[in-house]
Parts: C-alpha cells; sequence; structure tokens
C-alpha cells in the first residue's frame, strides 16, 4: 500500500541516491573529444564589441578546422575581468582558456593557477626570441603573446583640423605637449577637451621613468623609484587640471568603462597602439593617427615592446590536449591574424604577421611599430605580483587628485602607502 | 522534542490515550524536522559553515591562493588606519542615516493615502509596490545611472527649470542623493507592510477621536503613530539593516570602483574589491565580521529605545 508519507520518503530516498551514485560513478571526461562527440573548453577574454565580434570569427574558424573541439566564449570589460577570474581561481574554475594581461601573470603563475605552457605542445618557432621570456617565471612559460604593443598619442585629424590646429610630428617634449592639450581645449571654447589627464596613466608614468633612467621595480620586487619621483610627475599637469586641456574626472566617470576619446569627448589619448581598433568602431572617426609619447631626451623615448593578449591556460583545465591546439591556433594561425587585424596589436608570430595583410589604420599601427623600432629597448620582466591592484591604484588616486581631493603631495602618500603595504604583503 | 510528552500528559487528562499520543507527536516531530532537513543542511552548509570560516580568516593574512597564516588582530587593527576604509563607513552611514527614514516616511505616507478606499485601488498599490520587486535588479541601477548621466532625462528636466547641475553621476557631491532617490523610490516592500497595519487599526478609534473634534494631525500623531508602532519598529528595523547592505546599485552606477571620488564606496563594495580585487580576503572577512557586530549592536540599541515608543495592544502603557 503505498500512503503519501511513504511514498515522499521513497522519492526523497531515490533522488538522493540517485545523486549520489550519479557522482560516484560518472567516468572522468574524456580528455579528447571526436567529430561525433566534441569536447567543450571555456575561453575567456576582456575586450569591446569590436573585439568579441572578431573573437567569434575566430572561433567559428578553429571549431570548423577542428570538429572535435567546441569553444564556450565569453567577455568582459578590462576592469570586471580580473574580479571575475580571482572568484573563479578562489573556487578552482577558472575557465580552461584565457586572454591575460603581463599585469597579473605573476599573480597567479607563481600561486600555481596557470598550466606550464612548456608541457603541451604549442610552437613557439616563428616567434622574436627575445618575446618569450616576457611570459615565463622561473622557467616555466605561463603565457605566450598574441602580439606586441607600444605605447603611442592618438589623435583624430579630422577633429585637429577643423580647430586649425597643425596635426603632431610626434617629436614633443612634455611642456610642448601640454601646450598642444591647452591649446585643443582653449580653441575649442571647452567643447573638445585636449586628452585625459596622461600623469593617470601608470604606463606613461613607466615610460617617463625609463626616459630618466629609472626602472619602476627593482629585480627584488620593490619600488625602484622615490616619492619625489612621483610628486614631480603628478605635477607635471598641476596648471592643466581643472581646465579644458583636461578631460574633466566628472566626465571620464559618466563615460566609464568608455574612453573619452572613443566617446568623441577628447582629441587625444595616449594608451597602447592596438586600441586602434577599438577607437575607430567607438568614435565612428573616419581616420585615427598616432605618433610618439613625448619625451624631454629626444633619443630616449622609454618606449618598449610590450608582449600582450597573453593566451594562457587554467593549470586544473581537464582538456589540456584541446586548450594547447587553441592557443597554437590563436597566436600562430594566419587567418586568425586576417581576422584580428592589429586590434590584438601587431602579431607576434612571424607566421600570423606575413600572413597578413595590413591596410588603412592597420597598416599606421605596423607602421608605427617600425618607426619607433630604433627607439625600443627591452620590456620590463613580469611587474610584481600586486602589480594589478597598484595600477588600479594609480588611476584612482590620480582620479581623487582631478576632483581636488587629494593635493599632489597627499596623492603621492597615499599611493605609495597603499604601494608599500602591498609589496609588504606579498614579500 | 523533550517536552512533548510533558506537554502531553498535562494536555491530556485520561491517561490510557497517552502513549499513543506520545508515539504520533513523536511522528509529527520526525516528519517536521525530515521536511526541515533540506533547509537545514543548506543553512549549516551555505551559510553557517562559510561564516565560521570567515571568522576564522579575519584573523589570518588569506588571499585566495596561498595557505592561510594566522596573524592574530592585525587586520581589526589596520582597519582604522585604513582611509578608504574610513571613507566607506563615512559614506554607509550618511546613506542609512538619511536614506532610511525618508524611504520609511514616503512609504508611510503612499500607504496612508491608499489606505482609504477609492476607485482603481489595487492598481495604485501594485504601481506603488512595482519599483521594490524591479529595484534590485542591475537593470535598474543601468537606467538610473543613464537617466542621472550627463544630459539624462533629470539633467535637462532641472535645466528646464534653471537648475543646471550637470550629470550627477560623475559628480562626487550628487552621487549619494543619487542613491538615495535610488532606495526611497524603492519604498514598496515597507509601504505594504504599513498598509496591512493600518487596517488593523480599529476605525472607531478615528470615530471616537472626530467626535471629539480631533483634527488629522492629531488623529496621527496620538492614533495613528503610537498603534502604528510595532510595524514602523519592524520597518525601521529591516529597512536599516538592508541598507547597510547596499552593494548591487553602487557597483553598477560606479562601474565596480566607488568613485567618483570615493563618493559610492560604501562598506560592501570596499570589502568585495578588497577581497577579489586586492585577494585581501582575510582583511575582507574581517570587514564583514565588523559589518555583522556593528550592525548587531544598532540592532540591539533599537531593541533597548524601543520600549519608551513601541506599544503593543494589551500593554498596560
Amino acid at each position: 500500500m503505498i500512503n503519501r508519507r511513504n511514498f515522499l520518503t521513497t522519492v526523497a530516498l531515490g533522488t538522493a541516491s540517485a545523486a549520489v551514485l550519479a557522482a560516484c560513478g560518472s567516468p572522468a571526461p574524456a580528455q579528447t573529444g571526436s567529430a561525433e562527440n566534441p569536447v567543450t573548453i571555456n575561453y575567456t577574454w576582456w575586450g569591446n564589441d569590436d573585439r568579441a565580434e572578431r573573437t567569434r570569427k575566430a572561433i567559428a574558424l578553429f571549431e570548423s578546422k577542428n570538429p572535435d573541439i567546441k569553444v564556450n566564449g565569453n567577455f568582459t570589460d578590462f576592469a570586471g575581468y580580473w574580479q571575475k577570474r580571482a572568484t573563479e581561481a578562489a573556487g578552482g574554475g577558472l575557465p580552461d582558456v584565457m586572454q591575460w594581461d603581463l599585469s597579473y601573470l605573476r599573480d597567479y603563475g607563481q600561486r600555481n593557477q596557470l598550466l606550464d605552457l612548456g608541457t603541451v605542445k604549442i610552437n613557439t618557432d616563428a616567434f622574436d626570441k627575445s618575446l618569450l621570456p616576457s611570459g615565463q617565471i622561473r622557467g616555466k612559460t605561463y603565457g605566450i603573446p598574441t602580439s606586441t604593443n607600444a605605447f603611442a598619442v592618438y589623435y583624430d585629424p579630422a577633429k585637429l583640423a577643423s580647430l586649425g590646429i597643425a596635426e603632431p610630428d610626434g617629436t614633443w617634449t612634455y611642456k610642448e605637449y601640454n601646450a598642444f592639450l591647452a591649446e585643443v581645449g582653449a580653441k575649442s571654447n571647452g567643447a573638445l577637451f585636449g586628452g585625459t589627464d596622461y600623469t593617470g596613466i601608470w604606463w606613461m608614468f613607466n615610460i617617463w621613468l625609463r626616459q630618466n633612467n629609472i626602472e619602476a621595480f627593482t629585480e627584488d620586487g620593490k619600488l625602484g623609484f622615490a616619492k619625489d619621483d612621483l610628486k614631480k610627475w603628478w605635477n607635471q599637469t598641476a596648471a592643466l587640471r581643472g581646465t579644458p586641456a583636461i578631460v574633466s574626472e566628472e566626465r571620464v566617470t559618466q563615460l566609464a568603462p568608455k574612453s573619452p576619446f572613443g566617446s568623441n569627448v577628447s582629441a587625444t589619448e595616449s594608451t597602447w597602439d592596438n586600441f586602434m581598433a577599438a577607437y575607430l568602431g567607438d568614435s565612428g572617426a573616419k581616420e585615427l593617427k598616432l605618433v610618439p609619447v613625448p619625451s624631454d631626451d629626444k633619443d630616449n623615448l622609454g618606449l618598449f615592446l610590450k608582449p600582450s593578449m597573453l593566451m594562457v591556460a587554467s593549470a586544473k583545465t581537464k582538456f589540456k590536449d584541446a586548450a594547447a591546439r587553441f592557443i597554437d591556433f590563436m597566436v600562430n594561425d594566419p587567418e586568425v591574424g586576417q581576422i584580428f587585424k592589429t586590434s590584438r596589436g601587431v602579431p607576434a608570430s612571424k607566421t600570423q604577421r606575413d600572413g597578413t595583410t595590413f591596410e588603412g589604420t592597420d597598416k599606421l599601427v605596423v607602421d608605427y611599430e617600425k618607426s619607433i623600432e630604433k627607439y625600443l629597448k627591452d620590456a620590463p620582466e613580469p611587474p610584481i605580483v600586486g602589480f594589478g591592484t597598484l595600477e588600479t591604484s594609480f588611476k584612482r588616486i590620480s582620479s581623487d587628485l582631478n576632483f581636488g581631493k587629494l593635493t599632489v603631495d597627499g596623492a603621492a602618500d597615499a599611493w605609495f602607502k597603499e604601494a608599500e603595504d602591498l609589496i609588504k604583503q606579498n614579500a | 522534542m523533550t517536552q512533548s510528552p510533558t506537554l502531553s500528559r498535562r494536555s491530556t487528562p485520561s491517561a490510557p490515550s497517552q502513549p499513543r499520543k506520545s508515539r504520533q507527536r513523536g511522528a509529527d516531530a520526525r516528519a517536521g524536522y525530515t521536511f526541515l532537513l533540506p533547509w537545514l543542511l543548506g543553512f549549516i552548509a551555505l551559510t553557517v559553515g562559510p561564516m565560521i570560516s570567515s571568522l576564522y580568516l579575519s584573523f589570518t593574512n588569506y588571499n585566495l591562493f596561498d595557505p592561510p597564516k594566522w596573524i592574530g588582530l592585525d587586520n581589526y587593527a589596520t582597519l582604522f588606519q585604513d582611509e578608504r576604509f574610513l571613507g566607506s563607513v563615512g559614506v554607509t552611514l550618511s546613506y542609512v542615516v538619511f536614506g532610511t527614514p525618508l524611504k520609511l516616511a514616503a512609504a508611510l505616507a503612499v500607504a496612508m493615502l491608499l489606505n482609504s478606499a477609492r476607485k482603481g485601488q489595487g492598481f495604485y498599490r501594485s504601481a506603488f509596490y512595482a519599483p521594490s520587486l524591479i529595484g534590485a535588479s542591475v537593470s535598474i541601477a543601468i537606467v538610473w545611472k543613464a537617466m542621472f548621466g550627463d544630459s539624462g532625462p533629470v539633467d535637462q528636466g532641472l535645466s528646464f527649470f534653471g537648475i543646471n547641475l550637470g550629470g550627477w553621476v560623475g559628480n562626487p557631491s550628487m552621487t549619494m542623493p543619487m542613491m538615495i532617490l535610488l532606495t526611497v523610490w524603492q519604498f514598496g516592500a515597507p509601504m505594504v507592510i504599513f498598509l496591512a497595519g493600518l487596517k488593523q487599526i480599529p476605525a472607531d478609534l478615528y470615530e471616537a477621536a472626530s467626535m471629539d473634534g480631533a483634527g488629522p494631525v492629531r488623529k496621527f500623531f496620538n492614533i495613528t503613530w503610537p498603534m502604528l508602532s510595532p510595524v514602523i519598529f519592524f520597518n525601521l528595523l529591516m529597512e536599516t539593516i538592508h541598507a547597510f547592505q547596499i552593494f548591487a546599485s553602487a557597483y553598477i552606477i560606479s562601474n565596480g570602483e566607488g568613485g567618483p571620488a570615493g563618493s559610492t564606496l560604501f562598506y560592501t563594495l570596499y570589502l568585495y574589491l578588497r577581497g577579489f580585487s586586492d585577494f585581501r580576503m582575510g582583511y575582507a572577512s574581517a570587514m564583514a565580521w565588523l559589518l555583522v557586530i556593528v550592525v548587531g549592536i544598532i540592532t540591539l540599541i533599537f531593541f533597548k529605545t524601543s520600549k519608551s515608543w513601541v506599544h503593543y495592544s494589551g500593554d498596560s502603557k
């Protein structure tokens, strides 16, 4: 006889035991797939819609060439990207393959979260040998760069022409650059800002330090510069803050995560040269050009090629082979180069670079990296553990500076306090 | 469970029926706990367990990756020298102190308007309740950000009246009013509770007061307020605790950064950034426990002071 209680108990027990049995009895997932029964790997990256579109095309191409692997793609913007990865790492569930930045390579690599790519089959023959060490820590390869980026100042020639301002030729001192920013603000009557406060960008500071022959970090992971250097840097634009030369921090905040330059609010922006595609897409401008960053020493621009958009795999991935094949494809395949052009930077692998035709604005990026070749120095080592946090706080404190919440001295104190605390924490 | 036989003995005078009743009760209790079990297991595994481990982690330097190392009270001591922490406390307190009373006042006012029977009452109740259903969602925060941005509807509306504030989102002194407006707008949940409370107040009290010549203000302070005070107390307590926990809207409106100039760096947002951006999970755990303790103390103070102004029917007062 079935009464209600017995029935419910039976159902409950049945469900519970089914779950337990399923947990115990299911075979380990297959390491390799087949065309009928493909394995699925997760791939995640940061970027805007433009990159998402290109990545989807690359994934579709990969899947058509590798019917035994499906790639499940996912993306966010840069800031949210790292919070998500931290959450996943804590739970042991990092995606199989990820786009990675040098800033966070030590944080995850040294803490055994990333797969040593030296243990899987990825062809790196076509890479410049000076480039690979930046993805390596203590002899293990954690990341393979897809491309190289150089820092540059972007400008919109059409906007400058409409204001009657001559295009910069890229040989400028900081004083000249400041004057240029001020001129844009003045001639447009504040309708167009000169550019964002470049002193709020960590890499501009880093380049300026290198122009003065200072390394940002010492080999033993300490700060290589003094508080006075930072004060001097932040004082560089003191006279411009609050004027139309510099995008007001109110606007920067409201536009985030979009950039003022991509939103047609400013005439220039200093950033990595791979932003060309994103800026063109965001702003709708016909043409954007790029020139070297300012320097007070015209023989030392402090520039370097940063290996970027590294491909990494999770140390816990169950599909090492599939992950390796996807990484190999993304860094080496010439057709992938054709899809991304320079939107990840100039392809690092010679196979991919030679297989890509660069035209129009993409050619500008490639030409730019060629034009600065003679100024290039070695890329810095993978930055210290916790560097991503320092980069974020650099931006935040500089923003407080622009809001007038902090003085330059107060800002330098605040950043040094946070940096020293962080270095002590990770020592 | 041990009490049930005693209880049944006292309640059932006839001796022969006792063992069967007791067995019946035992079976009921077993069934009760069986049905409770799924929730209880979840509660222990997903709430109590993590809470205890976070208490432990708050005394360590846990960074998500390496095994935690015991550092005693260091995290708690560092908190009070951390300017961003102190800033986040200030931001959160001003949100709680200004936002909660305003929200409750709005809820009570609308509840009183909706209390009187008139046409379309059901529609109005639903319409006023709707924002609190969708208020906590991501989409509303995004809409809010767009509404209060440069040349958004709010900016344009105010400009029409000659008030030029620009976008509120990027202005450190306008973000707090914006966040408070967002919470006040979601007054639906306390409003429904107020409405239920108002229905409980006997109409004859108002009739008697009218006959004695009391005006609406007098009626409010001498009848509505004391009769409603348990409900007001309940709402105040819940909304205060709720306000301390604000996170999602601040995260979305400030793009996860707590800006501009730290003006939306709420306590929980800073906690999250410390834990998941800076990998200082021990520190974040200490912050979480400090919040639990402070909210606990505030609740205690509310209960202590409630005796002087909350009236339960049947009280001698």
